[in-house]
């Protein structure tokens, strides 16, 4: 690493990946200011970039209007909950398609892509019916299990798995390493900062899920952020000011944790025992 | 002889159960629970859902025999319906629902208990405004009651139009015609201004159909037929047109009507009347608002959302009862619309003192309850969502200049008429 | 995923089993068990349970309002077959996928590459590419909603600014469907920029030092050790992105709730939500699902062919 900084920077390419950085952060910076704006300020033409007097009304609206707190501690929990279950689970899938042989596997792997294919939007009927069965409604069991399994996650971390050095894991097992331990000592470790890519991808999966928590929850005490986001948007016209603040205070946490993240991605890097 | 002792025997314990059974369910239906625990369930968002909570509340305050196990937001109407209908096919229904047609539910059930219920004098049936039961009835009957009520509202910009030197108070444009003419010269006198606009394009259309004669469907019995695509709806489809072709409405361009008319580069918006109590005071320019515009007869479409009990059981349908004539009395009801900007859809609550004050001071809300002597609904059916869509695709193809006016009318009939 | 990883025993002919002609090894077996019936468990309980519901419901003609629903046979997938405005979906969305494939990945790939280099505030630039993934897309789409305004929006006036003719963005039949592919390339670029970059970083530095000893330039690490060690992620990238884009519905539906200007910006699933949620035609929209996952099944099927072809030829 240190090797690496004392060469010159790469000024071009940071001029080009500069220019387009701003073209990233700009609707985000737009969405900060439109938050601190007044109705007056938002609908004026030629569009006014900053807000006439800065004030942080829309933010007390915002919690006026739901119970912030609540459904944020809600969404917290289940977003962490259903990420934990699903990385779980993932690792499981991804270890065994990925390392083991076993009869039907193939056609195994067939099926848990297929899973993919189909739309929320239809499986939202029959699921709630299975989950009204089993007495799930308004229950965090309700929220959470049927969002525990994600293909998407599973081929992820398989495909990450697929990238460790075969010599790695033969040599582990020439040691006389169970397939449990390979799991555990080997896969898992090497594979760290994949693992929390893939961590933090569903989390943001969870976090922003809005239809299927509306419909399996009726009392406050269970609903989550989203919900309360669209509660505050009107019908047909938003009170795009108030919209804008519930967005900033709901991205917050994400952003806090996509930092920390950062850091830990970095480090595990450098940590695993492909570096030596 | 010891048969018949059997069989003898047999009969009366068979009836004594018999009775038993009876007396066990008749005792189950007479006895009310000391507390009644109702689900209800709206699609209000925002503010307004905030003020029917609280009203909720008062209610339950003053009647500790009832208990809401449930006050819950169900999201946008679409969102509601898949929640609602989630909900009916599990068996988990929610006891009292608002939302828009809520009268389908109930309606395609065939349950028409409201038409037994309404009767109760304490609801006073006779004051709700004309036209505005139609839009609770399904397929001719009553099968919920109106609740969050709003009608079309054409709003203009006065800044604008004071420009052009006009007066719309004095003066107000009658008829289409004339309204057009209006817009042209409000386009002429300020540069880079469009005309008028619709933020729902297919609501306003519906009551320009009804304006020239058109009733949108016709019903006979059970059966419900699309009538839009006969002369006097051609009519209105030509006439649309001709606001595009002639410059007053730009094509395709509704969903972003209100917020041109916010920025003020449109001069005239049609929008729902609920924008009244949003917009007023807090615009960069003084707003007005005309009555609707029409053809042959004065005439705009009903919106908005219908309570209705969707609970089996005797009590808890009672216990809905009583809070829907609660919600729904002339005081509450009053303030629901003067804090939401939601129309008054009993008539008494034009006399109310603070009703009377509020159209004495805004003109706007003088014009929004003026237009209701004239509002009316069409039949709910079940297939009115699939109408709507097939409304909204012919009105973009008239616009895009895809179809003639004829053309995507009877287009519109066939799909609809597929649909049924 | 790949064949050739499967671990290799440690010795051969110890607990070995043979099913259906082939051999096994008795602890694969037993741990693959272990560990992949949680995963059957969830497969099961979400999505074969469910599809099946789907599958029946295709044949019947379900309404959700009433909840009831006959057996009508195909009639349902006969609608579908006949109804225009089903083909115009399905095209918008296979314009949609192509279009959005090319730049996601690619585009993606670039910046990962840009990123991979040496140059500063490194880390503040990768979180700015990676900021749109996270906001919801409720929010951002409104932002950008707004951007798009013909009238008010900020990107005409900056057409403006270099004299260029003002875009109806979204309110055109011509840029409609652009215009949302501009905004989804904007939210989730990121997101495979951040799988090329996980994937770059898990490059062991070795690899590329020991080219550099070999005399290879930068370009030639890139294509002889850098794009052939990101093979598994970019087929995982581009395998997601086809069955992404033909799921793609949030953003086109609050930017377009009708299917845009000429129904130009209607997808796939957007007609199946239209006609189970707004039409509530529950059976159509589970037979329309059932085409739909059986054409991307082909599309994937057809991918994954190509790329274990190429494995091939690599070898």
């Amino acid at each position: 690493m240190s090797k690496s900084k004392l060469k010159r920077y790469n000024w071009f390419i940071f001029v080009l990946l500069f220019i387009g950085s701003l073209t990233m952060i700009f609707p985000f910076v737009w969405m900060i200011l439109s938050s601190f704006k007044t109705v007056r300020d938002v609908y004026t033409y030629p569009p006014k970039w900053l807000p006439s007097e800065w004030k942080w009304t829309n933010f007390e609206t915002v919690f006026r209007m739901i119970p912030f707190g609540r459904y944020y501690l809600n969404s917290i929990f289940t977003s962490v909950a259903q990420t934990f279950l699903q990385i779980v689970l993932s690792i499981f899938g991804a270890y065994c398609i990925t390392f083991l042989d076993f009869p039907g596997k193939k056609k195994l792997t067939v099926l848990i892509r297929s899973t993919m294919f189909v739309p929320m939007v239809v499986t939202l009927v029959p699921m709630y019916l299975i989950v009204a069965k089993l007495h799930g409604i308004d229950t965090y069991g309700g929220i959470i299990l049927p969002q525990v399994f994600s293909a998407f996650t599973l081929f992820l971390i398989s495909s990450f798995f697929a990238a460790i050095p075969k010599d790695l894991v033969d040599s582990a097992r020439i040691d006389g390493c169970g397939y449990f331990r390979i799991m555990g000592t080997i896969v898992i470790p090497n594979s760290k900062a994949s693992i929390s890519t893939a961590a933090l991808f569903s989390f943001l999966g969870h976090w922003k899920s809005y239809t299927w928590p509306l419909i399996i929850t009726n009392k406050d005490k269970y609903r989550t952020l989203p919900i309360g986001m669209k509660y505050l948007v009107q019908e047909s016209s938003s009170e795009y000011q108030v919209m804008m603040a519930a967005s900033v205070m709901a991205i917050l946490p994400v952003l806090i944790l996509f930092v920390l993240f950062e850091k830990q991605l970095v480090k595990s890097v450098t940590l695993t025992g492909m570096k030596a | 002889m010891k048969k018949v002792i059997i069989v003898l025997i047999a009969m009366l314990v068979a009836t004594g159960m018999v009775f038993a059974q009876a007396a066990t369910e008749t005792a189950a239906a007479e006895a009310r629970p000391e507390v009644v625990g109702i689900k209800i369930w709206y699609s209000i968002s925002g503010a307004n859902g905030e003020f029917f909570k609280s009203q909720v509340e008062a209610f339950l305050a003053a009647h500790p025999e009832i208990k809401a196990e449930e006050i819950t937001y169900t999201g946008s109407y679409a969102d509601s319906a898949t929640k609602i209908s989630a909900a009916r096919l599990a068996g988990e229904a929610p006891d009292m629902i608002i939302t828009s047609a809520s009268q389908l539910y109930p309606g395609e059930d065939g349950n028409f208990r409201m038409e037994e219920l309404a009767k109760d004098a304490e609801l006073n049936y006779a004051d709700f405004q004309e036209g505005i039961l139609e839009y609770a009835k399904y397929n001719g009957q009553l099968a919920a009651l109106p609740f969050a009520i709003s009608t079309p509202i054409v709003y203009y910009n006065k800044d604008l139009v004071k420009k052009a030197g006009l007066d719309l108070v004095a003066n107000p444009p009658k008829t289409w015609d004339e309204f057009v003419e209006v817009c042209k010269k409000v386009m002429a006198a300020n540069e880079g201004v469009s005309g008028f606009d619709a933020s729902d394009s297919v609501w306003l259309f519906k009551s320009m159909l009804y304006q020239n004669g058109n009733p949108v469907v016709e019903q006979k019995g059970e059966t419900v037929t699309p009538v839009f695509d006969n002369e006097s709806g051609i009519e209105v489809a030509t006439y649309w047109k001709k606001l595009v072709d002639e410059g007053v409405m730009a094509a395709q361009q509704h969903d972003t009507a209100e917020k041109r008319f916010q920025a003020g580069t449109l001069a005239f918006v049609s929008a729902t009347s609920n924008r009244l109590a949003k917009w007023a005071g807090n615009l960069g320019f003084e707003l007005g608002a005309i009555e609707m515009p029409y053809f042959k007869t004065p005439s705009v479409a009903l919106g908005g959302s219908t309570v209705t009990i969707l609970a089996t059981d005797k009590w808890k349908e009672d216990a809905c009862w009583q809070l829907i004539k609660y919600v729904l009395n002339t005081e509450n009801q009053t303030a629901f619309s003067l804090a939401s900007g939601y129309l008054p859809i009993r008539k008494s609550s034009l006399e109310n003192a603070d009703v009377k004050a509020y159209i004495a001071d805004s003109e706007l809300y003088a014009v929004a309850t003026k237009q209701l002597s004239y509002a009316w609904a069409y039949t709910h059916f079940g297939a009115m969502g699939s109408m709507d869509n097939f409304f909204w695709y012919a009105l973009d193809n008239i616009e895009s200049g895809k179809s003639t006016p004829a053309e995507a009318m009877k287009q519109a009939v066939k799909e609809t008429i597929a649909e049924l | 995923m790949e064949k050739a990883k499967t671990i290799r025993p440690a010795l051969s002919g110890a607990g070995k089993v043979r099913i259906f002609g082939r051999t096994y090894h008795r602890d694969q077996l037993l741990c693959a068990l272990v560990l992949m019936i949680p995963v059957l468990v969830a497969v099961f309980m979400l999505f074969i349970l469910p599809v099946i519901q789907v599958i029946r419901y295709s044949f019947t003609n379900f309404a959700l309002n009433t909840g009831k629903g006959d057996y009508v046979g195909i009639e349902n997938y006969k609608y579908l077959f006949q109804d225009e405005r089903m083909f115009k979906a399905f095209f918008n969305t296979a314009c949609f996928a192509v279009l959005k494939l090319v730049f996601d990945t690619g585009l993606a790939l670039l910046i990962a590459l840009m990123l991979d280099s040496n140059v500063p505030l490194r880390k503040f630039l990768r979180s700015t590419y990676f900021a749109p993934v996270v906001v919801p897309v409720v929010a951002s789409s409104l932002i950008w909603i707004w951007f798009f305004d013909p009238d008010v929006g900020p990107l005409n006036q900056i057409l403006g600014f270099f004299g260029i003719q003002p875009l109806g963005w979204l309110y055109s039949e011509n840029t409609a469907l652009i215009s949302i592919l501009i905004f989804s390339v904007w939210k989730g670029v990121g997101y495979n920029v951040m799988l090329f970059l996980t994937g770059l970083q898990n490059i062991p530095d070795s690899y590329i030092e020991a080219a550099k000893v070999d005399g290879a330039s930068n370009f030639q690490s890139l294509v002889r050790i850098k794009l052939p060690l990101l093979r598994p992620i970019t087929s995982f990238i581009v395998m997601i992105g086809i069955i992404n884009t033909f799921k793609v519905f949030a953003e086109v539906n609050v930017m377009t709730p009708k299917g845009g200007p000429g129904y130009s910006t209607a997808m796939i699933v957007n007609y199946i939500y239209e006609q189970a949620f707004t039409r509530g035609k529950m059976g159509r929209a589970c037979a329309a699902s059932i085409i739909l996952f059986v054409v991307i099944f082909i599309f994937t099927t057809i991918q994954s062919r190509l790329n274990s072809s190429k494995e091939v030829s690599y070898e």
